[in-house]
Formats: structure tokens, sequence, C-alpha cells
């Protein structure tokens, strides 16, 4: 540095210190760095000798620096020099200013235009230009900027000058940090007002005093006013915030902004929101979170608060809709369904007024089904009205069966007759919709009223898409209640007027239901929980085991049983029913449950009871007057062995007597007494079996056999009535299940029928010729046949009848009761007149199958 | 047993009821009589018709021929026979139709072995011993 009178450089730091302050102040009032290098340029080169500045900065992608700013001293033969630098960029270590770019460091070239890294010393030279000095402004240790100054002297270099540079370098360096600084914060503002205005959501941010600090345009639409400063306590108030209930101000220490303010974070909380500028009102869900400053302060809370009115109005209006449904699932009265479904729609739309109209069973007049906000003269007249062609909008849409829509009732055909009524209730656009069952029938219909002159929306056609199928249910519904409930009012009255009782079995929870009737029969009171065990306890004990193997055997085919058994009950009584049932299985062939029926049979049979017991004795009577007849053989019979003992007794008292007997003869006589007192106990023994009152037991029997014996039984009395019979036995004659006492009955009654009927005839004639046959094999055929007077000509089968006879001595009781036997073991017997003369009774019986016996075993 | 000399005391039997028969044989036999027996009514007559039969005790009630019919044919093979007859029933037609034809004795079973035998020995013509 070349020495400098102090002087000198007294007056030089005072020019530098004015030229530091007015730059200072130029650049704090500059408004952009453009302007304040334009100042620092003139201000340098004025106070400083140069008649030249230029400010280079660096392109947008740093590589190369452009001339931004230049400061000439008037001169025109600047010019080229002025256009060389503005054409000019300098990449990185190139020319002066790329050099200082490169080297961060201030730069002197004494002689420019002979310098080697100097692109433009050609225009220098003509500018006359000599020294140049470039000076770097840094922000951050970063080249932000190159200022360049030239002069026409050629002079070395003076360090105070570049002092004075650089310090003004540095000066604008501080300032365009600052300015950059200020710039950005500037833009992020800008993009954060811009998003809260544009926002949907509303945004409020409040300080810990509860100070709005944002409040943003959805925020005011929202809340109906924009930010004002009031306590806490009065914003639910102020802003009309209230509970999901609507009515009930949201409590303000609950508020989302509150709480966040207190430091808590907040998650969808919903509150509705009503004021003027939202009569209906609107559903909100807020989230919160409270501010912290950077030590972890909280310095206030943001809330951001969705509109969920749409979301939640879809949600309230499903509600409904599952409202009415359950009210339907529940058996509401259908009129309770009906208005309520109607409330729901009118709910969904501005002004609208439903009603639904049911279709009589006749299927030709409507009733009313719901109409809450018609006048009730409109209702009134309207029931009861006809369906046709030409009958209003519902009338026409339920003869139609299709959706009739009318915008204007005052001019419509359809509307004629109804005109009047519609002008008195205000009703000015009726749209009606039939209401169809699943199977297409009509039910019904859906209308919508409104008061101006207008066709139906997508939205209220879609709500009356939903109204028909809602309300077809529950009428549908409704209707197939009425029918069950008749079916069961029917069944009912059939049950209880047939003495029938219903009852279902749960094996698998041994548990039990039975209908009032049921437990009346089973002697069960009606309060009495009821078990599988207690009903089969009710069974007589001497059946109860047969019908629990019949009922496991019917569960375990998944069939049906059917038993005839004898109840139990308390305090002895005994009741006749017959149980029928099913059992039911699932799809894998669980069984489910048994339901069935039990007929109390008691009455039915008491008299069968009754009726058999007649029978019997009458059968007893029978039999007892058989003996009767046959007297002959019974004293031949019994006189027979009685003759034979006597005479031997009598024998052997002689012999001893005589006192010469042979003790084996003794023994012989006394061995055949003995065996002619058995003969005499059989023949007393079959003797009584005939008179006996015995029930039925039916045993395998050969009917041969029995012929056989029975023959033998009464041919003393066939002797001496001088008559004959024969046999002509089949061979392979099948057995057949009878009682052996009551066939016997029947064969006596025949024989002595047909002994009585050849009364008349010469002794030769008097011939009987029983034969059996078996020609199918599954019937066994017996046939009496006589040559006696024969059976009445016009009606054979009348000696079957009670009290017929044509015997003088005779009851008339012998074949009806030989009928009677024969059918009750599952036989026929027929009468036939012969066609010689005489009579043939048939009888015939089910043959047993498989079971032949031969003549032999008889 | 040759033919021509009958026994005169020889009693023959006639019941197609075997105990009865045989009853009938022991009762006699006590009294130390000869008895025949027959179980048919047509071999009894058969034996009649080849050999002096003086008494018959015969029932009237059998199964293949009637006592009667016995009776009658008797009368006309051997006409001194004398006859006893015994029944298990009383039948009153019956009884005259055999009185008429001439039995000497009609016997009821059962029937008092006393009387029988005093009937038969009367038949017999031996009177009391």
């Amino acid at each position: 540095m070349n020495p400098a009178s102090t002087k000198e450089d007294h007056q030089h730091s005072e020019e530098q210190l004015s030229l530091l302050q007015t730059i200072s102040m130029e650049v704090a009032t500059a408004s952009d760095l453009a302007s304040a290098l334009e100042v620092v340029l003139r201000e340098v080169c004025e106070k400083t000798g140069w008649v030249i500045g230029h400010a280079w900065v660096s392109n947008s992608d740093a590589t190369a620096l452009d001339l931004l700013v230049g400061w000439y001293c008037g001169d025109s033969e600047l010019k080229p020099f002025k256009a060389a630098s503005e054409a000019s960029h300098f990449k990185l270590g190139v020319g002066l200013p790329g050099r200082v770019w490169e080297s961060k460091q201030p730069a002197w070239v004494e002689d420019i235009v002979n310098d080697p890294n100097f692109p433009r010393s050609a225009a220098a030279r003509s500018a006359g230009l000599k020294t140049g000095v470039a000076i770097p402004i840094l922000s951050r240790r970063k080249v932000i900027a190159v200022l360049e100054f030239f002069m026409r002297e050629a002079r070395s270099q003076n360090e105070q000058l570049v002092n004075v540079i650089v310090a003004v370098a540095a000066q604008l360096g501080l300032m365009m940090e600052r300015k950059r600084a200020a710039e950005q914060l500037s833009d992020t503002n800008e993009i954060l007002q811009s998003i809260l205005s544009n926002m949907g959501d509303a945004v409020i941010v409040a300080d810990k005093g509860g100070h709005f600090l944002v409040f943003n345009p959805a925020a005011e639409r929202m809340f109906g006013k924009g930010a004002m400063q009031m306590p806490f306590a009065e914003w639910s108030q102020r802003y009309g915030i209230y509970l999901a209930d609507k009515i009930t101000p949201f409590p303000h220490d609950q508020l989302p902004l509150a709480r966040s303010i207190r430091g808590e974070e907040v998650d969808n909380v919903e509150m509705f929101v009503r004021h003027e500028r939202a009569p209906h009102g609107l559903w909100t869900e807020i989230t919160g979170r409270p501010l912290r400053g950077a030590n972890g302060d909280v310095l206030g809370g943001v809330i951001v608060c969705r509109d969920i009115t749409q979301v939640k109005e879809e949600e309230f209006f499903r509600a409904g809709q599952s409202g009415v449904l359950e009210m339907i699932a529940a058996d509401a009265p259908l009129g309770d369904v009906l208005t309520s479904l109607v409330l729901l729609m009118e709910g969904q739309a501005e002004g609208l007024r439903c009603s639904i109209l049911l279709l009589n069973h006749d299927g030709k007049h409507v009733r009313h089904g719901a109409a809450p906000n018609l006048p009730e003269a409109y209702v009134k007249a309207v029931n009861g009205a006809p369906i046709g062609p030409r009958n209003g909008s519902c009338g026409t849409a339920m003869y139609r069966r299709r959706p009739v829509v009318v915008t204007d009732v005052m001019t419509d055909p359809l509307w004629a007759d109804y005109r009047e009524l519609a002008k008195i209730c205000g009703l000015r656009a009726c749209w009606s919709t039939p209401i169809l069952s699943a199977q297409g029938d009509v039910l019904g219909s859906f209308a919508m009223y409104r008061e101006e002159n207008r066709g139906p929306l997508p939205d209220e056609t879609r709500l009356t898409q939903i109204a028909t199928h809602i309300a077809g249910i529950a009428i549908e519904r409704q209707r197939q209640q009425e029918i069950l409930r008749e079916r069961e009012a029917r069944i009912n009255l059939a049950a209880e007027s047939a003495d029938l009782a219903f009852w279902i079995l749960y094996p698998g929870q041994n548990a039990a239901w039975m209908s009032e009737k049921g437990r009346l029969i089973y002697g069960f009171d009606s309060e009495l929980p009821l078990t599988c065990d207690l009903l089969l306890s009710r069974v007589h004990p001497d059946e109860r085991a047969d019908v629990k193997a019949a009922y496991d055997r019917a569960c375990a085919l998944s069939g049906t049983f059917e038993s005839e058994h004898r109840l139990l009950l308390p305090y002895g009584r005994t009741r006749w029913v017959i149980m029928r049932g099913r059992c039911l299985k699932d799809e894998e062939g669980n069984l489910l449950e048994t339901i069935g029926v039990t007929l109390d049979v008691s009455a039915q049979k008491q008299a069968d009871l009754q009726l058999q017991h007649q029978r019997e004795e009458m059968a007893h009577r029978n039999r007892v007057s058989l003996m009767g007849e046959m007297t002959a053989s019974f004293a031949h019979e019994l006189n027979q062995p009685l003759t034979a003992i006597a005479n031997t007794a009598s024998a052997a008292r002689r012999f001893i007597e005589r006192g010469n007997i042979d003790p084996a003869l003794l023994q012989q006589l006394l061995q055949d007494m003995v065996a002619d007192s058995q003969r005499a106990g059989e023949v007393i023994r079959g003797i009584r079996s005939l008179v006996r009152k015995e029930t039925s037991v039916h045993t395998l029997l050969d009917l041969n056999s029995v012929i056989t014996e029975t023959v033998r039984l009464v041919s003393t009395d066939v002797l001496s009535r001088e008559s004959v019979v024969t046999t002509e036995l089949d061979p392979q004659l099948p057995q057949v299940k009878a009682t052996l006492v009551q066939i016997q009955q029947v064969l006596l009654n025949l024989i002595i029928n047909a002994l009585d009927a050849m009364e008349g005839l010469p002794p030769a004639e008097r011939r009987i010729i029983i034969s059996t046959r078996s020609d199918k094999g599954d019937v066994v055929e017996v046939s009496v046949r006589d040559f006696g007077t024969g059976l009445p000509k016009d009606r054979p089968d009348k000696v079957f009848d009670h009290f017929f006879s044509t015997k003088q001595k005779g009851m008339g009781m012998g074949l009806a009761i030989v009928r009677s036997i024969i059918e009750a073991h599952g036989g026929t017997i027929v009468g036939e007149n012969a066609p010689d003369r005489g009579a043939s009774m048939i009888v015939r019986l089910p043959a047993v199958r498989g079971q032949t016996q031969t003549i032999a075993a008889a | 047993m040759n033919p021509n000399q009958a026994d005169e005391r020889e009693v023959c039997l006639v019941d197609d009821d075997l105990s009865v028969l045989k009853s009938m044989h022991y009762l006699l036999a006590s009294e130390g009589l000869k008895v025949r027996t027959f179980n048919k009514a047509e071999d009894f007559l058969s034996h009649a018709s080849t050999h002096h039969v003086p008494v018959v005790v015969t029932d009237i009630w059998m199964d293949q021929v009637t006592g009667l019919e016995v009776l009658a044919r008797l009368c006309a093979i051997s006409p001194k026979t004398r006859v006893i007859v015994i029944t298990a029933r009383e039948d009153l037609a019956a009884r005259a139709t055999a009185m008429a034809i001439g039995p000497v004795a009609f016997f009821m079973k059962p029937f008092n072995d006393e009387k029988f035998i005093a009937a038969v020995r009367d038949a017999l013509g031996q009177g009391r011993k």
C-alpha cells in the first residue's frame, strides 16, 4: 500500500464513512436487490472515481454469472463495453467476475486490456479503460453477487479503496440475506392464507386466551359469523353449537377448541350447529390439536371442522328405514308402521307430504293406509273410493299397475273428480306409485304431494322406490299374518272339537310343548313345564315300554309312528288315546323334534269295549244254548266212561268177594277205571271250555282237525237225528290264526242249523257235507252243505241278521253271532242255495302263509 | 270153534266203545259168565249168522249202524236170541222201537250192576243161582 498523508487519510476516512452511511440508508430503504445494487454502484463510482460499476449475479441454474445492473459515467464511449458486458456470461474462473466467483476474494487488475483472463479486452481498449476491480458479496460464505468497477487511469491496487467496497459488499450481503428471508416468510404466509381461504373444512386457531388467530371463510360459513372476541363460555350459545340431541347447548368446557387449548388431542367429535344462516342446522365432525411453542408449552389450539350433514342425514334416513323394518318384524299394527314410513319420507325433503292407500281384498276399492299430514277431509273422501283408469293419481296407479305423475291436479283429467278437494287441501302435484307384492299383486299405492306444479326430482323418485318397497313388505307381512292367524284359529277350532292334542317333543333338550287341549288330555297343569320324560310317564305302565320302543324306532328311521295306548292319569283315571307323530331331522340328520297329535278315543273305546262285551255275552249265550242242542252227544260222551267205570268197579268188587282175584287182573281193572275217569274229565273240560266266558286267544289252528273233533263231539246228536255228516278235507289246507272255541262254536252252529233244516226229510236224505279247500293258498274255505229247505230265496244273507229265525224255538242269534265271530277273525261268511236243493254256508278265513298241514296230522 | 257146538252160556257183548265193552266183559266175567265181545255190529251179525247166540247185550247208538238196525237184522238171522239193550241216551222213541222188536231188558248207561247181571242170567235161562 502506498504511503498517504494523514490529512488525505483523514479525508478518505470521512468520505468512506459518509459513503457507508449513504449506502446503508439507501440499501435499507431499497425495495429490492436490483435497486439497492444500483444505488451502491452509483454511490461508489461517484464517491471514489470509477466510471463503470457492474453487479453480476449467478443465473438460475448457477452455471454462469450474468449482468444484473450496470452504472456508467455518462460517456457514450463506454457503450460498446456495456454491450459486451451485457452479452457476457462468465463461468466459474472465467474473466474478472468468474475469477472472483471462484476465489471468493477481491481481484485488482491494473491493465485489463493486456490481462490474459479478460475476454472483454477489445471492448475495454476501445472504451479506454485501464484498471478494474471486482469484489464478491458473500452470504453465509457463498458468493451471491460480484461487484465490478473500471476506470480509465492505470492505477495500482489501493488497499483503502478495496476495503471501502468490501465493507459495502458485506453490508449488501447482510441486507440481501435479510431480504431473502423476509421474502421467503412472506411467501409461506401467502400460501397458508390461500389454503385456509379455499379450504372446504373450517379451520379455527385460537391462542391460550381464547383469542381467535385464524377463522377461515369455511368456519365463518359453518358458524354463521366470523371471529368475535368473547369468553369461552359464550362460544356454544353465540355460534349455535349443540349436542346430538340438537337442543342441549354444547358444554363450553367440552368444546374441541377449548380442549385442544388445554393441551388435549381431540378426534372426531360430532356436534350439531344451528344459527340464522343455517336454520335447519348442520352436522360437523371436529378434530383438534394443541399448538405448542419451541419449548413445548401450549400456546393455543387449532380445530378442523368437517361438514358431515349429508352423511349424517343419510345415516338417519337409513336408521329410520331400519326402524320401520323393525316395527314390521315386531308385528306392530300396520297403520303405525305405514305412518312411521310416511313421516320418515316426509322428513327427507322440504315441503313434501306423502300418503299410503291400501287396495281392498276385492281388488276394486281403496282404503286408508297412512297420511299423517294430509287434511282429514281429504283422507275421509279418498277412503273407500274405487280404482279405475281416471281415478286420481292413486286409483289410476293401482289400476294401471304403474306410476302416475300428475304435475297439476287442477288441469289433469285424471283428477276431474277430485279437483275441488285438492284445491281445498292446497295440493297441486301428486305422483303415485303402486305398491306390489313379491308376486306382483297390487297391494296399495304410495303418493307424494306438493304445493307447486312439478314432477318428482331424482331424489324423490329414489324415496318413492324405498317407500313402496318397505310398504310392500309391511302390507304383505300383515296379510300373511292374517292368513296365519286364520289358519291357526281354524286348526285350533278343529283340534278343540276333535279332542286333538298338539305336541312337539325336543328330545335333545328333553323339552316338550303341548296345546291347551293336550294338557287337558294328559292331565298337566297349564303352567307346568313339560319334558319328554314327563309325557312318557303318563303312558300306562303296561304299555310304556311298547310306546317308547315305537317312538325310538320312528326316531331312528326319522319316520312316523302311531300307537294306541292307555294313559294313566293322576288319581288312577285312565284314558285311551291314539298318538301319531313324525320325526323331523336337520340336513345333517340330527333329530330336531317330533311333532304330532294325540287323539282322545276313550269314549269310542268305551263303546267298543261295551260292544265287544255284549258280543261276547251273546256268543256265550249262544254256546250255552248250543249245549242244550247237544245234550244227546254230551250225555253219551259222559255216560260212556261213567258206565265203564261203574262196570269195572262193580266187577272188581265181585272178584274180591269171590276171593279168588288175580292181583294182576285187579291192577288192570283199577288202571282202566283211572283211564275212564280221565276220559270223563276230558268230556267235562270240553263242555266247560265251550260254555266258559273267555276272551279271544288266537292260536295257529288246523281247521281239518278242528272239524274232525267237532263232528265227533256232535256225533251222537247227528245219530239221534238219523243224519249223517261226511267230511271232504283238503290235505294241503294252510293253518289259520283263530280262537279254537269260537271256531268250534261256528261249526256247531252251522251243523245244528243244517240238522234243523233237514228235520222234515226222510232219514236217508239227511246228509251234511263239510268240506275244506284252499285254492289260492291265502284263503281257507270251509263249506257246510246240507240238503234241507234252503235259505230265503229273496235274500239269502238275511239269515245273518239278528233275530232272524225260521225255527220256533230259535232266538235267531246263531248266524248273527257266527258272522260276528268270522268277521272278528278277518274272514267272511256267505250263504248260498245249492242248485238242486239245500244250502251251503261258506266260511272264508285268511290263511297263515307258509303253514300247511297234512290230514295225517289231524 | 265149532259153530254147531255153540256154548249155551256164552253172552255176546256189542259196543263200539271199547272201554264200555271191556268193562261189561269184566262185570260178566266176575260172575263167571262166558263172554264174547264185538266192537263192531257187523262182526257180531256175521258171528250170529254162523253161531247160536243165546243172549246179546248191545248198545243201540253206534257210529256205523244204529242199534235198532242191528236188532232188526238179528231178528231175521237169529230170532231166538234174547236181546238186552243198553243206551247212553234217554230217547223215548228209540226205546219204544226197541221194545217193539222185543228185547228182554233195557238199561240206561250207567246201570245198576246187580239188575244187569240178573237180567243177563234171566236171559240165559239159568235163573238165580
